[in-house]
């Protein structure tokens, strides 16, 4: 590494361009996949025609946005928003209890069963576990009308067609399948804590509670702070499969199941228009951007050592 | 050391760069092949006819050889060289508008439904000067008739599949327990008939849930409604309709006749006559028939009612079905051109690709080519006429076949019929064709792309409100006011009035 010494910008990439090179196919990736189609932005403001092609179609002015501020907007907006900030209070306070349980278990192969089984879930896919719900919720034959309420007693409920349950329902399902998962981002933070910073604390008589709450979360802060933010920007975006195979995409539950992405889904079936989809992703993505720089503001402003930018 | 492991990520790194590089060289290579091929018997214009199988997707040596087999007639009779594309369907629409984006070529494909998003998307190219010229003989299998249904602003955009259109609404029931519990079920003569058989089995067999839906959200009540002209939506999701031979588009959820089947399937969900889950479940009928606890399901079919049973009876595992008749079929437009063939706008060949589809519809060979592959290969034929597999084969073990897109190709009765169908439903299914009652508005379609946001809202409200009413799980008292509401702040009426308006246009041109 002599030579370039006399050289900084020569050192850089003498130093790194291996690295580059390998990260060179992600970054082709990134290029690939989500920036050239950004040129499609646009389409958001045609009137696509197959003849006309991408460029050639009609200027359509915001036609394409209307449909999705019409009578159901609120719901729709209120739905997704909510369910988001749920999943993200909750999804972040069971992730760290979990991974603050996972670490506190101490003994590899108990870890490892715990952690195996809470990852389970993540790798179902969305069909599989809404036909896991139905086996459950199924008014003929599911096990809680069947078994739960035969046995306790109590009145026969028609899952499908009673929209009260489904925020409860929903959430449960979310945090099953999600919490394990992200929960070993949070034991990996608290495995990179200082282990003398807790040999110090237990020296002066600190209880393990107290730890917890004095070092072990504050020191997650940064994490959360990020992961977060992160989650802000996609708070315009719901799961699609969370809300449209889980409640088997029920009509009569639409009230509290139906989100920007399952509307947009359900509307366009039948038109299957380009351009009022781009719309939708363009919308989306805007708001997401907007929350993120904003979110981003506040936490700079109350501590800059956080902020993502 | 050190220098080693340095070295060892720059080959790495490069080596994975070229990899990809290369990969996409290999790509490119085969495309020059196919190109240079193609090149080779110039003389010839070559289509490509992208079609939606049910079957497996043979490989591309085999769809060689039967291509090559048809080639043989195209070359001398029409100076066309045929590729086939078959596509699985399932991804068929998207398969399609895709490579139409794309700048791939295809060029003939099938509507598969949306007949008016192909139209007003420009996908489709307009026929109306070529078909006189280029496929006569399809124009005369077909009848005019048939073939307004694709004609929109007055030109002809697409040649419908020419199968049996008219679909008669059935009753389908388990033959074993009609005969034990005495029942006739030849008296049941429409739909409301229906319910005194339910309650009589349910009487006989408490755990049963005597009738299934047809598939999610539908119990089959809405199909039993006669004479509704759905101006080109469908009964998932019909907007504005028309009733007989009235030209007024009226709110089809207004109708006493929705009222009644609402009320109807609610009287049925109240005394456990229908499956509780029906406005939710993804179990077909078939799979639910062939449950024990089941009795019968309402669709409609387009074979006659002893045919469906026999071949519904096959898919339910062998247990004997009996069929009844409870209404009459009625012909609007979208029942024609819901499976319409169309060239394509970006075809270089229009007039040769519409001369192959008109072989489709007139040459028995071509046709039967296309469905069943090669004769003594892919499938043996009786000296009746009637086509099964060879010996130990299946559909799923020959090389090639298309059997179940039979309904969706070019002329349906010029293909040999299968083992276990009969020539005389065929002359049945042509005659229903004739006989049919047709819309008066039969050849009118409607342009929903003035009223897009009014329909993407209208279509979320019916699948919210729908399937519960259709399936007794809301009550219809209080959930079509509701429902009606709810349909005109999306803007119901809006498309009322663009169908009416565009219907009397039509009305006055005719």
């Amino acid at each position: 590494m002599k030579k370039g010494k006399n050289n900084k910008n020569n050192r850089g990439l003498t130093k790194n361009g291996p690295l580059l090179l390998i990260a060179l196919p992600g970054i082709l990736y990134l290029f690939i996949n989500n920036y050239i189609p950004m040129f499609g932005v646009f389409l958001a403001f045609k009137d696509y025609s197959y003849v006309k092609g991408i460029f050639g179609s009609d200027w359509n002015g915001f036609n394409n946005f209307k449909y999705l501020f019409r009578q159901d907007a609120f719901t729709i907006i209120r739905n997704t928003l909510l369910y988001n900030l749920t999943f993200i209070i909750l999804g972040t306070i069971c992730a760290i209890l979990v991974a603050i349980l996972m670490c506190e278990l101490g003994e590899r192969f108990r870890v490892k069963i715990f952690q195996s089984s809470l990852l389970l879930p993540n790798l179902l896919s969305w069909v599989v576990i809404g036909f896991v719900g139905y086996a459950f919720l199924n008014a003929d034959t599911g096990f809680i009308n069947n078994t739960l309420i035969r046995l306790f007693g109590g009145e026969k409920v028609a899952w499908y067609t009673t929209p009260k349950h489904w925020p409860i329902i929903l959430t449960i399902v979310h945090l099953w399948k999600n919490v394990g998962y992200s929960s070993i981002i949070y034991m990996a933070s608290i495995s990179g804590i200082d282990k003398s910073i807790f040999e110090a604390a237990k020296i002066d008589g600190a209880k393990k509670l107290e730890q917890i709450r004095h070092i072990t979360i504050p020191m997650l802060k940064p994490t959360v702070v990020i992961l977060t933010l992160m989650s802000i920007g996609r708070i315009f975006y719901s799961d699609f499969g969370l809300f449209y195979q889980v409640p088997m995409n029920s009509g009569a539950l639409y009230s509290v199941t139906q989100t920007i992405d399952t509307y947009v889904y359900n509307g366009l079936m039948e038109l299957q228009d380009i351009g009022m989809s781009a719309a939708a992703a363009l919308y989306q993505s805007v708001v997401g951007f907007v929350l993120v720089v904003t979110a981003n503001a506040v936490v700079r402003k109350v501590d800059s050592d956080n902020a993502l930018f | 050391m050190k220098n080693f492991k340095k070295l060892f990520i720059v080959v790495f790194s490069v080596l994975m760069v070229v990899g990809l590089v290369a990969c996409g060289k290999s790509d490119s290579g085969k495309q020059k092949e196919g190109d240079a091929s193609s090149a080779d018997k110039k003389s010839y214009d070559k289509v490509v006819y992208a079609y939606a199988t049910f079957n497996n997707i043979p490989s591309s040596d085999v769809l060689d050889t039967v291509a090559e087999e048809i080639n043989k007639i195209t070359r001398e009779k029409i100076n066309v060289e045929v590729e086939l594309l078959p596509i699985a369907i399932f991804d068929y629409s998207s398969s399609v508008s895709l490579t139409l984006q794309g700048g791939g070529q295809i060029d003939l494909f099938q509507s598969l439904g949306d007949f008016n998003t192909s139209v007003s998307s420009d996908m489709a190219y307009d026929l109306t000067d070529l078909i006189d010229t280029y496929a006569t003989e399809a124009k005369e299998v077909l009848g005019q008739d048939f073939l307004d249904a694709c004609v929109k602003d007055g030109s002809l955009y697409g040649i419908p599949t020419y199968k049996p259109y008219a679909l008669t609404p059935m009753v389908i029931y388990k033959q074993e327990i009609a005969d034990e519990l005495n029942i006739d079920m030849s008296q049941v003569k429409n739909i409301f008939d229906l319910t005194d058989v339910l309650r009589k089995v349910k009487e006989a067999y408490p755990d049963m849930t005597p009738l299934v839906p047809v598939q999610t959200g539908t119990s089959g009540v809405n199909m039993t409604i006669p004479e509704v002209d759905y101006l080109t939506d469908d009964y998932y999701s019909p907007k504005g309709i028309l009733k007989g031979n009235d030209m007024t588009v009226v709110d089809y959820y207004g109708t006493s006749e929705f009222a009644d089947i609402s009320n109807l399937a609610r009287t049925w969900y109240n005394e456990g006559l229908i499956l509780q889950d029906a406005a939710t479940t993804t179990s077909t009928a078939t799979e639910l028939m062939a449950a024990a606890n089941s009795f019968c399901y309402v669709a409609s079919y387009s074979y006659p009612p002893a045919d469906t049973a026999a071949s519904i009876s096959a898919q339910v595992g062998g247990i004997p079905l009996g069929a009844v008749q409870i209404g009459e079929a009625y012909l609007d437009t979208t029942s024609i051109n819901a499976l319409s063939w169309m060239v394509s706008s970006t075809s270089k060949v229009p007039e040769a690709a519409l001369k192959f589809l008109n072989l489709t519809f007139t040459d028995p060979d071509i046709i039967n080519l296309i469905i069943y592959g090669i004769k003594d290969r892919d499938y043996v034929i009786s000296e009746d006429g009637y086509v099964s597999y060879p010996e130990g084969q299946d559909a799923s073990s020959v090389p090639y076949t298309a059997q179940l897109s039979c309904g969706t190709l070019g002329n349906f009765f010029l293909m040999h019929p299968m083992e276990g169908t009969s020539k005389e439903s065929l002359i049945w299914e042509e005659e229903q064709n004739q006989l049919a009652k047709k819309s008066p508005a039969m050849g009118f379609t409607f342009d929903s792309s003035g009223v897009k946001t009014e329909y993407t809202a209208v279509s979320n409200v019916i699948q919210q409100y729908l399937p519960g009413l259709l399936c007794g799980s809301v009550d219809p008292e209080v959930m079509i006011p509701e429902f009606q509401n709810k349909l005109s702040e999306a803007g119901l009426d809006t498309i009322i009035e663009a169908k009416q308006s565009q219907l009397d246009e039509w009305l006055k041109n005719k």
